[in-house]
């Protein structure tokens, strides 16, 4: 049965989404971004280190529109990493596979991850 | 790297359609996914559209009545159409279920039924299953033991133990979870999938088993089992109820705690 004639079924194609997928997949996403995230910041450290002028560049950069919009973007990526990652931790721990409190689990992490947002939003506004 | 879409030849075109002539009030469209290995065709979406005043509840009664009453050539598997054999798992409205316990009354608009997801389709709704076969039989479902047969005694198992395996006994190996994981779908050929991973935790669970360490170690792989990244369309496609992804985080912590 298995010659190279026969189609494949479609599968992502018509595959429903559910909130379970859905966050998983934004999970793997939102990692693959934090990691040049913390590039990013790591790049903006160094430029303490090499004086004012640098400092400047990248300064100017985070407080422009765009800048900005990736700053608080990347408030978000990190707070739903965080809280979801949470759910895996308690995953490994043997918690939280029943259906209705993994979805539970999954919409709390969501809407934590835009208030931890606003939360991080408001305090460096206030402080800085 | 996974590929997500289609290749050429599994590429879906728009099919027949079957226009009611029964002329009654209440019809339903059924799209039905379509190949037929005969033509060397490209497999296509028939349209149905079916009198409902005069047709059982489940979807299986749907794609009964289109094979009795409108196209005899619909192929699909199914035997007991009480959720008992897992025969006629398919994905119905997006999900993978059983045709013989979903309600089609559930379902608002069209009703799209598909094959069980990234399979080689064999005609229409059946996709192959080997490679999940394969694999099942790879985890040696059943029970090992030391006895020879000689000893003439029962193994016996207390009510405690035997709870254990509640939740996991009743998978009737349908294969809706495993062909709902994005993780199978790229990785079928390796990684074990949900069904087969949710077999080997009964049979390392089991107290009359007397194998369990080498069961563990031998699932313990990169590729077998931690392709698992907790995606959950198992759980939520199990038309058993049952709870695939606890399964593997179970063996996961077994392994982890030792």
């Amino acid at each position: 049965m298995q010659d190279n004639k026969s189609p494949l079924s479609p599968h992502l194609q018509i595959y429903k989404w559910q909130i379970s997928s859905l966050l998983s997949i934004t999970h793997r996403i939102v990692g693959v971004v934090n990691f040049f995230a913390i590039t990013l910041i790591c790049f903006w450290s160094l430029s303490l280190l090499l004086g004012g002028d640098s400092y400047e560049i990248i300064y100017g950069f985070l407080n422009s529109f765009f800048g900005k919009f990736i700053a608080i973007g990347l408030c978000w990526t990190f707070s739903f990493h965080i809280l979801n990652e949470l759910r895996h931790l308690f995953w490994d721990l043997g918690y939280g596979f029943d259906l209705k409190i993994s979805k539970i689990t999954g919409v709390l992490a969501l809407f934590g991850s835009f208030i931890l947002t606003i939360v991080f939003y408001l305090i460096g506004n206030s402080f800085f | 790297m996974a590929q997500f879409n289609l290749p050429q030849n599994s590429k879906i075109e728009v099919g027949e359609y079957y226009k009611d002539k029964t002329n009654s009030k209440n019809l339903k469209k059924v799209n039905v996914y379509r190949w037929d290995p005969s033509t060397g065709k490209n497999p296509r979406v028939d349209t149905f559209e079916v009198d409902m005043d005069n047709c059982g509840p489940k979807v299986l009664d749907i794609l009964f009545k289109i094979k009795n009453e409108i196209d005899p050539s619909l192929t699909f598997r199914r035997s007991c159409a009480h959720g008992v054999c897992g025969s006629c798992a398919m994905n119905i409205d997006g999900v993978n279920t059983l045709a013989c316990i979903k309600s089609h009354t559930d379902i608002n608009g069209d009703l799209n039924v598909y094959p069980l997801p990234h399979l080689k389709v064999v005609k229409d709704l059946i996709g192959d299953l080997t490679t999940l076969y394969k694999q099942y039989e790879s985890i040696k479902p059943w029970l090992q033991t030391k006895q020879t047969g000689e000893e003439k005694i029962e193994l016996k198992q207390s009510q405690k133990d035997r709870e254990k395996l509640d939740g996991y006994y009743e998978c009737i190996l349908c294969a809706c979870c495993s062909t709902s994981c994005p993780s199978y779908w790229w990785n079928g050929d390796k990684y074990l999938g949900p069904a087969v991973l949710l077999q080997a935790y009964r049979w390392i669970n089991d107290s009359r088993d007397g194998d369990k360490k080498e069961r563990l170690k031998k699932v313990a792989d990169e590729l077998k089992l931690y392709r698992c990244h907790t995606i959950m369309n198992c759980t939520n496609s199990c038309p058993k109820g049952l709870n695939p992804a606890k399964a593997i985080g179970s063996i996961k912590k077994m392994l982890a705690t030792g």
